[in-house]
């Protein structure tokens, strides 16, 4: 089964699309994140030691990046696009669209670490929304659950099982992410590796993983609390029940024991 | 900044006075030298005493503080680092007591790091890199000599190495001989500026082990560095605010005389003249070059103090050239607080514009070390502005022609080149050196250990908790 979150291939975009101000040579590729959504990548070539004209370029490509990624929302404390001077080559991340302006002997390197990061950071960023989304649930839910519990014989079934599901699959998946998020720090570096080390850095990923985890792990547990309690009161009502069968029994049986010896008195 | 004392009565002071035993004084302790190792000292001994004392700190200047120096430059205000430039970090492995204090005397300790060699006229800040400007073959051998660095010392033996002055986990001899393998000129240029980019110990006294530990700390795993928000010196000013201690600003000890079976004497010159008093103990928290201007008087005394410097006398030398810009470096050296530079036998350029929050200047600031900074000591400063503006790679050339002013700041002799000395001596034998005939009188100093102000405040801590023990005996004594 192919994962979701896996990019479609890299697609060719048409020239037209590059802003004006970027040099010839410049171009755009667009990565297909699925579910009509993409990440535009704008590759622009600059002569080594030009580093006066590429803090110019970049200047341009974070207007550009982040007039396309106005539609989306970024976690807080993440800032809604980042510029990353990285040695003579900068490099603009935002969530839909991303700019590496380097000598052309680094533009593919860099570029793969950009797309890597910006797959990771759309995947914890989807978890992250998708957390928020279950967070507004699980009061309603748990209360729900306690209430059926009690006062009905049946416990909601439907709504509360798919946040419970919901809960372990985000939980999946941030542990799937987690040694994107939180690798160690390469030495001796590469400049793909610190190029990752700084946007990590920048969009604070590991502190952002590390709070969607703990809310899943939250939503998880009450989740599990809610079930237990619920088989708890489906196990209490069954015991009830089998209470009284036995109670019936027994009075029955006490019933046919009068009858006996009512019968074997007036048999005399 | 002189404070009179006032420490907490305790239970036993008051037992004292209720017996009417008030002539009992409490135990004078000196501590001569108002450095970080002087001040540390005082910090950890009114943490660990448990009993009163009269604790006096002498300084022969008009400022606390020593190597941890943060200025103000005059034409704007702007701050900048005269002295000790980064702390080491060293809770990636273990316990970190600096970190530790910094932390908890609310200081805001922030993350410093930079990857980038300039050799040969080129950049050279990653693998990449390397293998543009030297070829991939260097790159291979990068990854032979990284292995081969790793597996002579792990993060462990590399944090554990300061304790006790050496490491035993590297191969004797001095570090360029240890190189494996024909590593080529270009790549061995591109090693050796790193490691000595913040070196003051020559290449011919730097042994395999301090190589190791010089070319190690590059990497996060086994340390990381940091500076203060606001500026080291934040450091001094809140110990110094801390301690209850009598502070002598400009007070220079000359003399130390040893007493049969008393308490010491200092000599002391002060603004008020020539003085003389008693005290029951002394620790000496001076550098080695002021250690060696200091009398002593008392044949076995003046002995041991000769043996001990003796055996410690390695000088080496900094020096801090600082340069004011009107226009920040920042955009050019992104999230690197410094770079590494192969002029002047490797040397550090350091980035200081962080030090003002939102700042648009720039703060370009060189740490020379060795050889070259004792030569170049001799230099006014004109032609020592001039030396460095030389050495700026081509993207900052252009703030070559933006300073607006320079500072310049010789340390000459002020640190040691192989701290612990060659053969390291055991604990007390470095903080006693005349255990015997003057048991009370202890030296505290970075170059005990590393160097550093770790290995400065490891100095305090052992004479603290030594001075501690003793108190507590000379009470029990008098009791």
């Amino acid at each position: 089964m192919m994962d979701r979150n896996d990019p479609q291939p890299l697609t060719a975009v048409p020239d037209p699309e590059i802003p004006a101000g970027f040099p010839s040579g410049s171009a755009i590729r667009r990565i297909d994140w699925g579910a009509q959504r993409a990440f535009d990548l704008l590759l622009v070539p600059v002569s080594e030691g030009q580093e006066a004209e590429g803090s110019s370029l970049s200047v341009l490509a974070r207007e550009w990046a982040t007039t396309g990624s106005g539609g989306s929302q970024v976690a807080a404390g993440c800032p809604g696009s980042v510029l990353i001077p990285l040695y003579g080559n900068h490099v603009v991340w935002s969530p839909e669209r991303g700019a590496v302006i380097a000598e052309a002997g680094r533009l593919d390197t860099l570029a793969a670490a950009l797309t890597e990061f910006a797959q990771c950071e759309r995947r914890l960023r989807d978890l992250e929304q998708r957390g928020d989304s279950l967070n507004n649930r699980v009061e309603t839910d748990a209360a729900s659950i306690l209430v059926a519990g009690e006062a009905t014989d049946q416990p909601p079934r439907g709504g509360v099982q798919g946040s419970q599901l919901e809960s372990i699959s985000i939980r999946a998946e941030l542990s799937k992410i987690a040694p994107l998020v939180h690798a160690p720090v390469l030495h001796p570096p590469t400049a793909a590796s610190q190029l990752a080390e700084r946007l990590r850095d920048r969009t604070r990923l590991a502190e952002r993983h590390d709070l969607a985890t703990n809310r899943a792990d939250f939503a998880v547990q009450v989740y599990e609390a809610c079930g237990q309690r619920a088989f708890d009161a489906k196990i209490a009502r069954r015991q009830s029940g089998l209470e009284w069968a036995i109670l019936v029994i027994l009075l029955g049986q006490m019933a046919l024991m009068l009858v006996e010896i009512l019968s074997s008195r007036t048999g005399q | 900044m002189g404070k009179p004392m006032n420490r907490t009565v305790d239970a036993p002071l008051i037992s004292q006075i209720r017996q009417g035993n008030l002539a009992a004084k409490p135990p004078r302790v000196a501590i001569v030298g108002g450095g970080p190792g002087g001040l540390f000292t005082a910090w950890n001994l009114e943490h660990q005493a448990d009993s009163p004392f009269e604790l006096n700190l002498f300084e022969g200047t008009d400022r606390l503080g020593g190597k941890v120096l943060t200025p103000v430059f005059s034409t704007r205000g702007i701050r900048y680092e005269a002295g000790a430039a980064e702390f080491y970090d060293y809770t990636p492995v273990g316990e970190d007591p600096l970190r530790d204090l910094v932390e908890s005397l609310g200081l805001h300790p922030v993350g410093l790091a930079g990857a980038g060699v300039h050799v040969l006229e080129k950049r050279i800040a990653n693998l990449d890199d390397l293998c543009d400007t030297l070829g991939p073959d260097a790159r291979k051998k990068m990854a032979t000599f990284d292995n081969w660095a790793r597996s002579a010392m792990t993060p462990r033996e590399f944090y554990t190495s300061g304790t006790d002055g050496s490491c035993h986990a590297a191969q004797p001899g001095p570090f360029h001989q240890a190189l494996p393998g024909p590593v080529g000129n270009g790549l061995r240029r591109y090693i050796e500026t790193m490691i000595h980019s913040d070196l003051a110990t020559p290449a011919s006294k730097t042994s395999t082990a301090y190589g190791l530990q010089n070319y190690l700390m590059n990497d996060p795993a086994y340390m990381r560095l940091y500076r203060i928000a606001g500026g080291n010196e934040q450091l001094i000013r809140a110990l110094a605010e801390r301690i209850s201690a009598q502070v002598r600003l400009s007070t220079r000890v000359e003399r130390v005389v040893r007493a049969e079976n008393g308490p010491m004497r200092l000599e002391f010159a002060g603004p008020e003249g020539p003085q003389s008093e008693a005290f029951d103990a002394v620790v000496l928290a001076l550098p080695l070059e002021a250690l060696k201007r200091l009398k002593f008087q008392g044949g076995e005394l003046s002995e041991a103090m000769g043996r001990h410097i003796g055996h410690h006398d390695h000088p080496a030398h900094y020096l801090r050239v600082t340069l004011l810009t009107d226009q920040s470096p920042q955009p050019i050296l992104g999230d690197d607080g410094y770079l590494m530079l192969d002029a002047f036998g490797g040397c550090c350029l350091y980035s200081e514009t962080a030090i003002e929050p939102g700042a648009r200047h720039g703060v370009l600031g060189w740490l020379i070390g060795g050889e070259a900074a004792e030569q170049m000591s001799l230099l006014n400063d004109q032609a020592l502005v001039s030396e460095v503006l030389n050495t700026l790679p081509p993207s900052l050339a252009h703030l070559g022609g933006r300073v607006v002013e320079s500072r310049v700041h010789r340390w000459v002799g002020a640190v040691s080149a192989v701290p612990g000395g060659w053969d390291s001596l055991p604990e007390d034998r470095r903080h006693r050196p005349a255990a015997t005939t003057q048991p009370s009188l202890l030296i505290v100093g970075d170059y005990l250990y590393d160097s550093t102000l770790n290995g400065a405040l490891e100095s305090a801590e052992y004479a603290a908790g030594w001075l501690a023990a003793h108190l507590q005996s000379l009470r029990a004594g008098n009791g």
